[in-house]
């Protein structure tokens, strides 16, 4: 990404990369004892990217997807999301429920809410580690669902980025439980005031 | 040109002479625009984000909004030789994708802005649409195929289905 404004140094990327990591760890934990099956986590990638390009970075930007979506509030705001192809999230409703819709019009109050949930551990487990490393108070705000082509929903996200003052520097990861098939992509775009804010309690803010 | 295939990724504005196929992927609550001159054979298509560019910021790209893209995109066709007067178009996205959850209504609405913010440019700028599929819960991929004329939008349930032939009838 190009503009100096919005260029941050190595240290900073890779403390970050570094803090992400361990949030994620985090999440894998939180969800493998939601599931009683184990989770694995790629190491997270953090990326300074244009905005607009982020729908495009999910290899398949037609493949129906379950989204969870939570904008983050505190001294780090930004956007959170998880996606799941349905083919994993089905995994992850067979996981919780017993069994799982086998059509996106079966998707009812009780799938809607396990899923919700699912996003909601996943996150609040993240936010938790973030906040704690740094002293500082971020919380998830409640999780939208989607169930779409995976495009739309990344679209939409960057829409809400785009309209706060959202840095172009997106956190991703891979979850996978190779038992059940089931894989996701972990997304994170703080807000250029929160990642202000949060170098500046590691002490790394001179030079953002 | 024939033949080939043109992503018009978020915020921007693709245009060209009739040939290629202009696609719009997975649009939640952005709006394609497509755009024809029947006459100078001139096509292309914007994608649009948001209704209104920001008061205190300036426009990094005219086609992330509303207000900006429209007749920014008008300019460049204008330059491969459209006249204004001529163009038709057809449009399609503004959905509200996030329809679970809490407190979500009147929330994420910016799909019924966006759709709003450009219909209201194409009427300013005297243009008329002969296609238009928007809001609802659904995602949507657009194409406008300027070789025939013809637009399509397909969602992640339905099969491709025509919206209407920018060449007319």
């Amino acid at each position: 990404m190009s503009g100096s404004e919005t260029e941050f140094n190595a240290i900073q990327i890779s403390c970050l990369s570094e803090m992400a990591n361990i949030g994620v760890g985090h999440a894998a934990t939180a969800i493998a004892q939601m599931t009683s099956k184990s989770f694995q986590m790629s190491v997270p990638i953090v990326r300074s990217v244009e905005l607009e390009s982020i729908p495009l970075l999910v290899g398949s930007v037609e493949e129906l997807t379950v989204g969870i979506y939570m904008p983050v509030d505190g001294d780090v705001p930004g956007h959170m999301a998880f996606l799941f192809p349905w083919r994993s999230a089905q995994a992850f409703w067979r996981m919780l429920l017993g069994q799982a819709p086998d059509s996106p019009e079966q998707v009812g109050e009780l799938e809607a809410s396990v899923m919700l949930e699912v996003g909601n551990i996943l996150n609040s487990s993240f936010l938790n580690a973030i906040s704690e490393m740094c002293g500082l108070p971020i919380h998830a705000t409640p999780p939208l669902l989607a169930i779409e082509m995976a495009a739309a929903i990344l679209q939409t996200i960057v829409l809400e980025a785009t309209n706060t003052d959202s840095h172009a520097l997106s956190i991703e990861t891979k979850v996978s439980c190779e038992e059940e098939h089931a894989e996701g992509h972990f997304l994170f775009i703080p807000t250029l005031g929160g990642l202000k804010r949060l170098f500046g309690a590691l002490g790394l803010s001179e030079a953002a | 040109m024939l033949g080939t295939q043109l992503l018009v990724g978020m915020a921007e504005i693709q245009v060209s002479k009739e040939g290629p196929l202009f696609v719009c992927l997975g649009l939640g609550s952005c709006i394609g625009l497509a755009a024809y001159d029947p006459v100078a054979r001139v096509a292309g298509m914007v994608h649009v984000m948001l209704p209104a560019a920001f008061a205190d910021k300036p426009v990094d790209k005219p086609g992330k909004f509303a207000d900006t893209g429209v007749s920014a995109m008008l300019e460049q066709m204008a330059r491969l030789g459209a006249s204004k007067s001529r163009i038709v178009v057809a449009m399609a996205g503004g959905a509200q994708v996030f329809n679970f959850g809490s407190g979500n209504s009147g929330r994420l609405d910016i799909g019924k802005r966006n759709a709003d913010a450009v219909e209201e440019q194409v009427r300013l700028l005297g243009l008329r649409c002969l296609g238009k599929d928007v809001g609802g819960n659904q995602g949507r991929t657009m194409t406008f195929d300027s070789g025939s004329g013809l637009v399509k939008v397909r969602t992640v349930t339905s099969m491709e289905r025509a919206l209407c032939n920018l060449r007319g009838s």
